[in-house]
């Protein structure tokens, strides 16, 4: 049994927020607040910045696109030319609306697979779903938030002290 | 006035402003050069190709002074028209969706919407004027000209001056009627003026989308009757839009700076305008390439003429801007949501999105009197500094004189991020 983090129980989403910016202003980089329902300005709270998953969906769609045209330009135009009604054998303009969809189809993968990979997905086991109290709370109406012992700012005496200042009224040590 | 008219160009940089007008300068003179060559080539060899604008029956040789500035003037007012549509549609919307971030901007664009009823009204009787020099189809005589006769139930002229009056009452009777309740609610808060302005909106919107199909089709699409495209309408209405949603966020700036606007203009809202921006880059690019591609897919001569003839000359190139300057560039530009709120970028933008919807109308109209390609000369520039200083002395007037945005609106709170506990719950303490 090794200690994963240290727990702080909120009754408010007001006081997980500043709680939040409290932890964020003390430099801590490895911790996260779980709320039963999404908080708007959570985010800027703990000094999250914007998320890197529009590069994957960026990424996905130009590959879509640029499957989608030279997909078409050889099937249509160099390995099985076919005329028909007297168009251009390659034209991006009927390419489009297939490149278009794969575009598509391509950015949404990426989303998929970006918003997994960033958040380390798929996963079995989290320390975490083993604290009952963390269970019942988190996904009901307690708002919460844990440090991780990984932290290199992490001291057990020194984050407890932060977290009871910010208004915590149950603090405990999660183990593993 | 002039310092007022000025300070709109607050949002560039000086240096970077005239680095943009140099580089439009330039454009224009290597534009006019180009022409010039061109029509020294053809007046040598004496073959001016009349199988080339065989369908249009576009005036040959040169054109008179009256006709040149009937175009350049139609240009500049279907551009000026394209913001006061586009401000009537965004508060319609407004109201449509009962949305709380547009309570910042509405104000001012009620302004904008009512400039359609008196003051475009009035601008527009030059074009009724010299209808007869700017439409082609208004000297054809009907027997003669299958397409004419055929539609000839539209374009007759008691049908061409009675529409156009009918749209600007139209116009007049929603802009007007929305900002009247509008300004009332500043005075007595009273909730029946929202849904008063939601009666505007929801009959509203379908007397707007008609009547600007209509004005699209009679003031623009009639240059060439034979011309047949479904989408004409829609493409002018996402024009429109996309040239508003930036100019909007570009005057949301400016009041912000000046201060009228610096209570309620927060950063969510410069996001918000700027993601309807980029809404229309894509769904103007949606609907144009929509148009092109039924007609080049069909391949109907009665349709592909329109394209055939925009593609020669310069013209051939004010399409390319067209594809890379109003979709490409906003849309790759515009993704990262930084962008949005670089106020820098977006006041380059606004005068970026001006030019391509400025070309994207010369690309409608000019061809039908310059087949050769572009021809932007003093008239063009007269017309749109006019018909602009006017609509800005009229909107800074009404501006000034009312509240600069709507102050006891029932979603005023929300809009400037307050969050106000309401008296039943007080109670229930």
């Amino acid at each position: 049994m090794n200690a994963y983090g240290l727990m702080a129980v909120f009754e408010t989403p007001a006081d997980a927020m500043h709680a939040a910016e409290q932890v964020r202003d003390a430099g801590y980089s490895k911790w996260d607040v779980h709320t039963p329902f999404p908080v708007h300005g959570l985010d800027a709270a703990m000094g999250i910045s914007n998320s890197k998953v529009g590069w994957f969906t960026f990424i996905g769609g130009a590959t879509g696109y640029t499957t989608g045209m030279i997909m078409i330009w050889w099937m249509n135009a160099f390995d099985y030319k076919i005329v028909i009604g007297g168009k251009p054998m390659f034209s991006p303009f009927y390419a489009f609306p297939v490149s278009y969809e794969l575009t598509i189809l391509f950015a949404s993968f990426g989303s998929l697979i970006g918003m997994a990979l960033l958040n380390r997905l798929p996963r079995l086991h989290h320390p975490l779903l083993k604290n009952r109290r963390f269970c019942q709370g988190a996904s009901h109406d307690k708002f919460i938030l844990v440090i991780e012992t990984a932290d290199p700012k992490f001291n057990a005496e020194e984050t407890r002290k932060l977290l009871a200042s910010a208004g915590s009224k149950h603090i405990e040590m999660v183990e593993d | 006035m002039t310092s007022h008219a000025l300070h709109l160009l607050t949002g560039l940089r000086r240096s970077v402003a005239a680095g943009v007008i140099a580089l439009f300068a330039i454009a224009l003179l290597g534009n006019g050069a180009f022409a010039a060559e061109h029509a020294k080539a053809q007046a040598k060899t004496g073959l001016v190709e009349d199988s080339h604008h065989g369908h249009t029956h576009g005036p040959a040789g040169h054109p008179t002074a009256a006709k040149k500035f009937g175009y350049a003037y139609l240009t500049a007012y279907m551009f000026c028209l394209s913001l006061c549509l586009g401000a009537l549609f965004i508060v319609i919307l407004n109201h449509l969706f009962d949305a709380q971030w547009m309570i910042p901007i509405r104000r001012f664009l009620e302004h904008i919407a009512c400039l359609l009823f008196p003051t475009m009204f009035i601008l527009w009787i030059p074009i009724g004027y010299l209808a007869v020099d700017i439409y082609p189809w208004m000297s054809i005589d009907p027997d003669h000209d299958h397409a004419l006769h055929a539609k000839a139930i539209l374009f007759n002229k008691p049908a061409f001056y009675g529409v156009s009056c009918l749209l600007f009452l139209v116009w007049g009777f929603i802009a007007h009627g929305l900002r009247r309740a509008s300004l009332a609610q500043d005075k007595d808060g009273a909730a029946s003026h929202t849904r008063t302005m939601r009666r505007y909106a929801a009959g509203g919107i379908f007397l707007f989308a008609f009547s600007l199909t209509g004005a699209a089709i009679y003031w623009m699409k009639s240059l060439q009757h034979q011309f047949f495209s479904t989408m004409y309408g829609v493409v002018y209405f996402a024009g429109s839009v996309w040239v508003t949603a930036i100019t909007t966020y570009w005057l949301l700036l400016y009041f912000k700076n000046r201060g009228d606007l610096k209570d309620v203009a927060r950063e969510v809202t410069f996001h918000d305008c700027g993601k309807l921006f980029f809404a229309f880059t894509v769904f103007y690019a949606y609907i144009h390439f929509s148009q092109y591609f039924l007609i080049w897919n069909a391949a109907v001569p009665e349709e592909t003429f329109w394209y055939v003839l925009r593609e020669n000359g310069t013209w051939k190139w004010v399409g390319q801007l067209t594809i890379f300057g109003h979709f490409w560039f906003p849309f790759i530009f515009l993704l990262p949501i930084h962008r949005k709120l670089n106020f820098q970028a977006m006041s380059m933008m606004t005068g970026w999105a001006w030019l391509c919807h400025y070309m994207d109308l010369q690309f409608n109209i000019g061809p039908v009197l310059y087949p050769d390609g572009l021809s932007v000369g003093i008239y063009d520039v007269l017309s749109l500094g006019g018909i602009l200083a006017v609509l800005i002395f009229m909107f800074s007037r009404a501006f000034n004189a009312h509240p600069p945005y709507p102050q006891r609106d029932p979603r005023i709170a929300e809009a400037m991020g307050v969050y106000i506990e309401p008296s039943s719950s007080k109670a229930a303490h």
